[in-house]
């Protein structure tokens, strides 16, 4: 049989150290709370109320470390207001009425995917072992994907999202357009950068960021851009340009009217919804 | 008082002195304290901040933690808790000290205060003081151990910060940029430090 060393006493050996490390750390905790309320820094007032009206996501959108960040910077003289896009235009009033300045309006915005190709619109090229991140993905060859320029789907935008507006269905990446709050992590955090921010207002898009020639974006994908340049002559305002072969649309000229959506055919060009 | 300072061991201190800085340097042959070194040597002016408060850091930890094991741990016999009991209490000292500093001395806290959340219990900070008792110091020798440990930490915080500036102005391969280079840099430099094998003891023989 199994024979302990030492007699092994509960209450000496483990009760009493444990009652010694458990009073030293409570003696200790209350010592740093008492410390903590005589040396207390009164806070800029100010600085209190901005923190109570930034929304506290920390996201960094607005491209300071945090809200207490922006919060120092909203301090300063001539301080944008407009910049939390998480807040949006009640935000900044508030921010604007607690610094006693005019309110500037954020440009309300949404991150769209500039990319269509689910499973049933592309092929994969080989099996993909690896770690489950585009990043990691897509230093291999581009992706397993047949399209090297299309969403990887191993979704490294929804680890980032703090609002859970993301998710992955079909293998590409979708918006949920209430959730989505344009702080633009995603942005940062895809490898083929094809979330990009639009102005809340646009209504159609390009929905596929291939600039291969038509002929070879074809053969990747049934749904990608391929450069016919139909919706260039059809856009009554000269709204789409061509980059490439890939079309582009100027959404401060586009009037919604949606003549290049029923011209497009290979339905690249999506309303978004 | 000059009974006191005959009774020093002047060459004594000045081994176990230099041995920290350069022979068993914290950072480059006993591999403690890594995270800060890879991470605040980007610049000359981050480096030399960290630093400062790693030595004040390790020079109060172990002020605080020898009296701690020998006249309260062993006493009790408990001296097996010691690693708890000086996280706990090295812990606790920091964020005394942060507070203390916030208040009475804001251009020191606006110097070190970024810094000292980050060491609160840093490896190299327990290592220095575990260290001390293991090698069965006296007070005097565990202070200038401690004393120099951070010097040595300083040191090595000061060359890789040069190493580094020179690295990013440089044409490094794409694959090895970043942290990879910054890794193989970090073992050169901690190769060299083997030089210094050896040398302490013939100095000051």
């Amino acid at each position: 049989m199994f024979v302990l060393p030492y007699r092994l006493s509960v209450a000496q050996d483990i009760l009493i150290p444990g009652l010694i490390i458990f009073g030293a750390a409570l003696l200790l905790g209350i010592l740093i709370v008492i410390i903590s309320i005589l040396f207390k820094v009164p806070r800029n007032a100010k600085k209190e109320a901005l923190m109570d009206a930034l929304p506290g996501a920390n996201c960094g959108g607005c491209g300071f470390a945090g809200c207490e960040g922006y919060a120092d910077y909203l301090l300063l003289p001539g301080a944008n207001t407009g910049l939390c896009s998480v807040g949006g235009a009640e935000c900044a009033r508030e921010i604007a009425s607690i610094l006693g300045t005019e309110a500037v309006e954020p440009e309300k915005r949404i991150v769209v995917l500039h990319c269509q190709g689910t499973h049933d619109h592309t092929t994969p090229r080989y099996e993909y072992l690896g770690t489950r991140s585009c990043h990691s993905a897509h230093n291999i060859l581009g992706g397993p994907g047949s399209c090297t320029y299309g969403c990887l789907g191993f979704g490294d935008c929804v680890a980032v999202c703090a609002f859970d507006a993301l998710c992955i269905k079909d293998g590409i990446v979708h918006v949920n357009r209430e959730k989505c709050t344009a702080c633009g992590q995603c942005v940062k955090a895809c490898p083929k950068k094809l979330l990009r921010l639009l102005p809340v207002t646009a209504t159609v898009e390009v929905r596929c960021s291939n600039e291969w020639p038509g002929a070879r974006t074809r053969k990747v994908c049934n749904i990608g851009c391929i450069g016919c340049k139909r919706c260039v002559k059809e856009c009554p305002v000269e709204a789409i340009s061509m980059n490439g072969s890939l079309a582009v649309i100027d959404q401060s000229v586009c009037i919604h009217c949606d003549a290049c959506v029923s011209v497009c055919p290979t339905h690249a060009i999506a309303r978004l919804e | 008082m000059a009974g006191f300072l005959n009774s020093i061991d002047f060459r004594g201190l000045m081994i176990i002195l230099f041995s920290a800085i350069l022979v068993d340097n914290f950072v480059l042959s006993k591999f403690l304290g890594i995270c800060p070194f890879l991470g605040v040597s980007k610049n000359l002016k981050t480096a030399m901040g960290m630093s400062t408060a790693v030595i004040v850091i390790m020079l109060l930890a172990s002020a605080i933690t020898w009296p701690i094991q020998h006249y309260l741990l062993n006493r009790l016999g408990i001296g097996f808790l010691q690693t708890l009991v000086f996280i706990l209490v090295i812990a606790s000292l920091v964020q005394i000290v942060e507070t203390i500093m916030k208040k009475s001395m804001p251009p020191l806290y606006k110097a070190l205060g970024i810094y000292l959340p980050l060491i609160t219990t840093n490896c190299a900070v327990l290592g220095v003081t575990i260290l001390n008792i293991t090698r069965e110091f006296t007070f005097l020798n565990a202070m200038t151990n401690s004393l120099g440990a951070g010097l040595g930490f300083a040191l090595a915080l000061f060359l890789f910060s040069g190493i580094r500036m020179r690295i990013e102005k440089s044409d490094v391969p794409k694959t090895l940029r970043g942290l990879p280079i910054t890794l193989v840099s970090a073992s050169l430099v901690a190769v060299s430090f083997f030089a210094f094998k050896g040398l302490i003891e013939n100095i000051f023989a």
